[in-house]
């Protein structure tokens, strides 16, 4: 009992209002197998804040992240969601890793009239969801495009002609199938295959074979790193190594490490890398997440880099609109996200990223499509 | 009290959702919709004993119906929800086909495997559920033209839990719930007064689907989407929890359970990453504190004595509605191709007691299974009236009009006294006419041991049956109690009733039957009045062995004494089975115990080697106190028990037996062994067999040889001679004739009487717990002192 | 080719989850309890393993050496903390309390091992050899034997030493086994170390051809126990026998009709098994008694 009591108080203690702050929301997967992503958004958003209150923070107040952790499920997401905006009252809410959770927040934050902010799910109705007033914004991907880009990047680099599917059995590659067949019909395309793995699963070698058989001259792939690197692996052991195309999965960890020496022939898409040439941005940011995270001792070390990036460039956009509103009342932060006019950022200089049509800052000229060379991230091409 | 608690906990949690903020009202609606499934699981896990680690699939049932019909097929909620009701109560009754053929971890494995099923069911039927993405934008139901919002759905959760806590509390009252406990308790019992375990165990399931599926149709409208991943294994095991956490059969366990599990993880929510180890932790800390549920712990601090109520003595019919005489012809089984019982005939007339004699291992109590249908016999009628019943459920013999009792009572343990009376349809003034004078209201389990018997009986009585079968009512009795529950006997077949009696305590047996029948070695060997049979030489055979002949060679006299009990008192439960006992043995003697089955001989011998914990009194051996030393340290000491139904380890090899035999000495060698095969030469035969395949009388043997293995310096044998063919029952005391020359010292126990003081040089009679005589081997056996605990021969 | 392939893999797979299965059966056998978060000690001995032979740069051999006595000690704290305190009162808690031990342990790891799953190569496991059309690394071959091998070990333990012979009589018959002076409840604690010892072994084998990270044994300890539950829990051979049909079954489907039925049929096959054997495949029933 005594120790019942201790954690509740330390649970207390910790969510004790600090009056003068604006509070930054987050709802992410913080354990289980996606605990590395939040993190990874968790640290684009303190780099982010940090700097920002070193400046003095916005509208003369500091700003103050509150993390809630999802579990990866919806059900657990919105309770999160609304322990923040009821009982944190945040200002804004970040959040949503896996796009189910961001579903399962959107109706919430359109009727509370809060925004909401995705750094990482890249599920289409996330932003276009049909709300009359529609609070949802994200700087990240967008399945729908990456689809296209996927399919464009396989025929003009590869020539390919008769693309398989290879996708974790999860809701992200549900939404991928989607998106893939999508893009693949709008060009009058059918697929030689379209082939699930678990994310659990050892061995991938019969479904891959399935996908051989039908002939299939490239791949796309969908998974997190882990079930990605067993896709490269599993295809070692066949002897075959078709061209493939993937979403960002294996930027999100030590991809070589775990795929092999196969790794360099996966090319997957990035909206950022802190390797190569950096902006002064990108030498900034990296520096100041060296200086606060001990762990992180170069570029390789930034995994998922497009969740820190993402999370970062949105945080900034973020405090923009809430300068641009002049408070912190939902609405007027709102249209403060349409008056952004430019922004020097991480992944590229915004104009005008949000409009009442568009509330995705990152779009398909924004991709670059990289591939691991030893334990890093290069643009492909860039090394032979 | 308690009642006017919880109500007063629904209201203040109706009040606080009235007007909280949404996020307070989400989370009293999962609170309610947890416990809502936590009240549903309790009926299972609670009322029935049924674990489901499955849960979360009715729950997802419940979810995707409303989701489906409320979005595709355009119904109404209110039409939804019936329907999702109505599909989780069916699947639930389909679920129980296989999980109540299955107990323990079978059955936690089927359930699992149903909670998967149905998560990967949603996520491949694509076009149904909308797979991994699932169903979002389920709308919330509506009444009178007014949408009902996240607080409406909120408030009927609250009301729904109340509801089905008060459901919980009038079916834990009710006849279906009592029977659901008494399935738990023992499901032998249960079927012995008519009640279907099956039937029992199917409409829990049923029930806790019902809940559950009802909750999960609330969730869907609530949320406003399903997905699979949010009906994930992990949520069954919470739900499990709440039930647990909270305390299983209790009312409000599943409420207080679900606060935790529900509020825990809230408070713990700032703690971002760290909060699923905390969490892990603080549970861990809740289960040490209170493992029977945080409200069976709480109600344990808390209770206050009520006062007693007892029985009115009212004058109760118990004569049958239709009295029959129960024919048993040619009646036989056999267990592995050993026969049990063979030709067993026996006529059990209305107002009669017919008594079921033997030694130990006759048969007596397989004739009572297959008579009460607990064992299907392989031959043989069994005629009630005109009826036969050979091969039926026990159930529906039980509702043919047999009733029993057991060896070791089998009342429903965590029922009160008047509940397991009332379960068998019997009046509560039953309880005065068996002569139960305590508290009506007690739990079953807390009686004291012969206030369970009588109960026993009065549960038997209260179905009202033409036949009653008794095993061994009067085992564990004192003296006094055994006189009165021998008129209690008389009495109930003076109303009309067929008794059938097993019975060890033969001036119970001699003092009111009517007539007798002795088995021995699973066939009948005699029957008749009781004079008749105790002057038949065939029973004094049966029972006390042939007198032998002293062998010749003489004792030297022993001196130094090895092992001293003195006030020796143990027991199982509140009626000690060792009262007082004094006893020695000096070095280099034999010395017997004997006494009728019942007299405590087994747990003297079980106390004495440490396997029976605590007792008082003290044990000493070699100058070192052995009464609170576990078994395994006792054996170091040098003290062996040759244990009763020998015990071999029969997967194990004759070598392996031997060698385990030495594993208290660390190390053996092979002369050892050798010097025991000449001992024992037919064991040498058999060396590398598996120890299971052994005759009876190989095992006892082995099972002697292995204690010798330990070489000790006190060798204790627990009857020896027990179910052996007389042959080799005389080869076995050649052998222990062998040992006694080469100066091994010996306490036995052994019903073989006869053989015993052959072997002896001195005996102790015990009766009752206590030591009636002792003294030389030759004075025992000269005197009367045995028969009178035998056989009961005035 | 698809179906050979799917053999090898299903072999591989399946002396795992027998593997990993043994760790339930020791402890069931000797104490009807068992360690509900198995995969928990499955994935403890890979990141074990990892830590002592990739960041401190142990040679392999003494590194999984090292990896599994840490295993068992993890063993002897689960029994410690999470069963004794319940089973001796006769409490079912203890199925509680090891879930709970495993999220404590999950999220223990999760915090000090690193939350990127992390890959263990092994140098000598990555030659292949070619059978039928495919390439099957040494590894894939080496998983079942190490399995087979561990197995055989415990039935040799069990059968010519004095320990193993001391489990088994605490196995067949408690009572006349403290008779013998042997220590029940110390055989309890051991057999709770042999079972996270057996999972931790799993869980090595299963690394190259894997990866490392906090919950990787969650899936793996489920199908583990219903793989010891149709093995009939209550014989070794019978477990083992069930992990390798599981995991041929599972490949089988797999290759034949596509990964996503694969979990749906092979607990629905689970089901229908023991609705017909309600005592496994290979166990046998209890002699009711009255």
């Amino acid at each position: 009992m005594r120790y019942l009591i201790a954690a509740l108080a330390f649970a207390l203690s910790a969510t004790a209002v600090h009056a003068q702050t604006i509070k930054i929301g987050l709802v992410t997967a913080l354990s289980g197998q996606s605990a590395r992503a939040g993190e990874a958004i968790t640290r684009g958003l303190s780099v982010a804040i940090d700097e920002i209150n070193a400046k003095g923070g916005v509208l003369g107040r500091k700003l103050e992240l509150a993390r809630r952790d999802d579990e990866a499920t919806p059900a657990k997401g919105v309770i999160a969601a609304r322990e923040l905006l009821f009982k944190e009252k945040v200002a804004v809410l970040f959040g949503g890793l896996d796009t189910p959770v961001s579903l399962a927040i959107v109706p919430i934050v359109n009727q509370e009239k809060i925004v909401f902010v995705g750094p990482w799910a890249a599920g289409t109705p996330i932003t276009k969801n049909g709300a009359k007033e529609n609070y949802v914004f994200r700087v990240s991907a967008v399945d729908e495009i990456v689809n296209r880009a996927m399919l464009q990047y396989a025929q003009k680099t590869f020539n390919a002609k008769n693309c398989g599917m290879i996708l974790v059995n999860n809701p992200w590659g549900e939404s991928n199938e989607k998106g893939l067949m999508a893009a693949l019909s709008a060009k009058g395309i059918k697929p030689a295959g379209i082939e699930k793995f678990e994310a659990n699963d050892v061995d991938v070698v019969p479904q891959l074979t399935r996908l051989k058989a039908a002939g299939a001259d490239c791949l796309f792939l969908v998974g997190n790193v882990g079930p990605s690197a067993q896709v490269v692996k599993s295809l070692d052991r066949m002897g075959w190594m078709p061209p493939i195309v993937s979403h960002w999965g294996p930027a999100g960890g030590r991809f070589t490490e775990l795929a092999g020496p196969s790794a360099p022939n996966v090319h997957f898409v990035q909206t950022y890398s802190f390797f190569g040439k950096q902006t002064p941005v990108g030498h900034k940011v990296l520096k100041a997440l060296m200086a606060k995270y001990p762990d992180i001792k170069g570029p390789g070390d930034v995994t998922p880099a497009v969740g820190v990036a993402n999370a970062y460039d949105a945080m900034m956009l973020t405090a923009m609109a809430i300068q641009n509103a002049g408070s912190t009342d939902g609405p007027k932060v709102r249209e403060g996200f349409y008056k952004i006019a430019r922004y020097e950022g991480l992944i590229k200089t915004y104009e005008r990223p949000f409009t009442p049509d568009n509330h995705d800052a990152v779009n398909e000229n924004d991709y670059v499509w990289t591939q691991f060379i030893d334990n890093q991230i290069l643009p492909v091409g860039m090394k032979k | 009290m308690k009642a006017a608690l919880l109500a007063a906990a629904f209201v203040a949690a109706f009040l606080f959702t009235m007007q909280a903020n949404s996020y307070y009202v989400f989370i009293m609606a999962t609170l309610a919709l947890t416990a809502l499934v936590g009240i549903g699981l309790n009926v299972l896990l609670g009322l029935a004993g049924q674990v489901s680690f499955g849960h979360v699939g009715f729950y997802a049932l419940g979810a995707y119906t409303v989701a489906i019909l409320t979005t595709k097929a355009g119904w109404s909620f209110w039409a939804a929800l019936p329907a999702a009701a109505l599909i989780a109560t069916l699947t639930g009754a389909l679920l129980a086909l296989p999980a109540v053929r299955v107990r323990g971890p079978y059955l936690a494995m089927v359930t699992i495997a149903f909670g998967f099923i149905v998560e990967h069911a949603a996520v491949e039927a694509r076009g149904l559920t909308g797979g991994q993405n699932g169903i979002m934008g389920i709308p919330q139901p509506a009444a009178f033209g007014l949408a009902f919002g996240e607080r409406g759905v909120a408030l009927a959760a609250i009301v729904l839990a109340a509801v089905a806590t008060a459901a919980y509390w009038l079916l834990d009252r009710s006849r279906v719930g009592r029977a659901m406990r008494a399935v738990r308790d023992s499901e032998v019992a249960a079927e012995s007064i008519g009640l279907s375990p099956v039937r029992m165990k199917t409409a829990a399931f049923a029930i806790s689907a019902l809940c559950a599926g009802v909750a999960g149709a609330l969730f869907a409208p609530l949320s406003g989407f399903v997905t699979p991943s949010t009906f994930a294994f992990s949520q069954s095991i919470l739900f499990v929890l709440v039930v647990m956490i909270g305390g299983a059969t209790f009312v409000a366990g599943p409420l207080v359970g679900a606060a935790i599990v529900v509020l825990l993880p809230e408070a713990l929510a700032a703690l971002a990453e760290y909060r699923l180890l905390f969490f892990g932790a603080l549970l861990l800390v809740v289960l040490w504190l209170a493992p029977e549920g945080v409200v069976g712990t709480a109600l344990r601090l808390f209770s206050r004595r009520r006062p007693a109520r007892r029985a009115a003595a009212e004058e109760v019919a118990i004569a049958p509605p239709a009295p029959a005489a129960l024919l048993v012809q040619g009646l036989g089984i056999s267990f592995g191709g050993v026969r049990a019982a063979h030709d067993v005939a026996l006529e059990a007339r209305p107002g009669r007691v017919t008594s079921l004699i033997g030694p130990n291992g006759a048969g007596k109590t397989t004739v009572l299974n297959m008579l009460s249908g607990f064992y299907r016999p392989d031959a043989g009628r069994i005629r009630l009236g005109g009826r036969e019943l050979q091969g039926a459920a026990a159930w529906r013999i039980a509702r043919a009009g047999v009733a029993r009792t057991y060896q070791t009572t089998q009342l429903f343990g965590s029922m009160s006294v008047a509940e397991n009376i009332s379960i068998a349809s019997g009046p509560e003034s039953l309880l005065a006419f068996v002569g139960y004078a305590g508290d009506m209201d007690a739990r079953a389990s807390d009686l004291a041991h012969v206030d369970k018997r009588l109960v026993e009986i009065g549960r038997a009585l209260a179905t009202r049956p033409a036949v009653l079968l008794l095993d061994e009512p009067a085992a564990g009795l004192s003296a006094e109690d055994k006189s009165t529950l021998a008129a209690l006997l008389r009495k109930i077949a003076d109303a009309g009733i067929a008794v059938v009696l097993v019975e060890h305590d033969m001036s119970v047996v001699m003092g009111i039957s009517d007539q007798v029948v002795v088995l021995d070695a699973g066939l009948r060997i005699a029957a008749g009045t009781p004079a008749e049979v105790q002057r038949d030489p065939a029973v004094r055979k049966a029972y006390l062995g042939e007198a032998h002949e002293r062998p010749a060679a003489e004792r030297r006299a022993a001196a130094e004494r090895l092992l001293e009990v003195g006030r020796l008192a143990a027991g199982y439960g509140a009626e000690p089975v060792l009262k007082n006992v004094d006893l020695d043995v000096k070095r280099g003697e034999v010395v017997a115990v004997l006494g009728a089955n019942g007299a405590g001989k087994s747990t003297l011998m079980r106390a004495i080697a440490g396997l029976h914990r605590p007792v008082s009194g003290g044990i000493d051996f070699e100058g070192r106190e052995l009464s609170s030393e576990p078994a395994h340290r006792v054996v170091r000491q040098g003290v062996a028990l040759v244990p009763e139904g020998r015990q071999v380890f029969p997967e194990l090899s004759v070598l392996d037996n031997l060698a385990l035999g030495a594993y208290s000495r660390r190390a053996w060698r092979r002369e050892e062994i050798e010097a025991l095969l000449a001992r024992f030469p037919r064991l040498r035969e058999r060396l590398h067999q598996r120890a299971g395949l052994l005759s009876g009388g190989e095992q006892q043997m082995l099972a002697l040889a292995r204690g010798l293995m330990a070489k000790p310096r006190l060798l204790l044998l627990d009857e020896p001679s027990l179910g052996l063919a007389p042959q080799v029952v005389n080869d076995l005391f050649a052998a222990l004739e062998r040992l006694r020359a080469d100066a091994a010292t010996i306490l036995l126990v052994d019903q073989m009487a006869g053989l015993a003081l052959a072997l002896a040089d001195r005996a102790y009679v015990i009766d009752g717990g206590r030591i009636v005589a002792s003294g030389p081997a030759s004075d025992i056996a000269a005197g009367d002192a045995l028969e009178k605990a035998y056989l009961a021969v005035a | 080719m698809l179906v050979t392939s799917a053999l090898i893999s299903g072999l591989a797979l399946g002396s795992m989850y027998g593997l990993l299965a043994l760790g339930f059966y020791v402890t069931y056998a000797v104490s009807s309890t068992v360690n509900f978060a198995q995969g928990s000690s499955m994935m403890l001995g890979a990141v074990f393993a990892y830590t002592l032979a990739v960041t401190f740069g142990w040679p392999f051999v003494p590194a999984a050496l090292a990896a599994l006595a840490l295993c068992a000690l993890y063993g002897v704290i689960v029994e410690r903390l999470a069963v004794r305190p319940f089973a001796r009162r006769g409490s079912s808690a203890w199925l509680m309390a090891t879930v709970a031990l495993g999220i404590i342990a999950d999220n223990a790891v999760l915090f000090t091992f690193g939350k990127e799953p992390r890959g263990f190569s092994l140098a000598w496991a990555h030659g292949s050899v070619r059978v039928a059309g495919i390439n099957v690394s040494y590894l894939q071959m080496a998983i079942p034997a190490v399995g087979l091998a561990l197995a055989a070990g415990l039935h040799l333990f069990s059968r010519k030493t004095r320990y193993g012979k001391a489990m088994l009589a605490v196995v067949q018959n408690a009572d006349a086994a403290r008779l013998m002076g042997i220590n029940v409840p110390l055989a309890i604690t051991l057999a709770y170390a042999a079972s996270t010892l057996f999972a931790g072994a799993a869980g090595i084998m299963i690394a190259p051809l894997f990866n490392v990270h906090s919950d990787m044994g969650t899936l793996f300890g489920l199908k583990a126990f219903a793989v010891a539950i149709l093995g009939g829990i209550t014989s070794a051979w019978g477990v083992m026998l069930a992990g390798l049909i599981f995991g041929l079954t599972e490949a089988l489907i797999t290759a034949l009709l596509g990964s996503t039925y694969t979990q749906l049929l092979s607990f629905a096959l689970v089901i229908v098994a023991l609705a017909l054997m309600p005592n496994g495949l290979f166990g046998r029933a209890e002699v009711k008694k009255v």
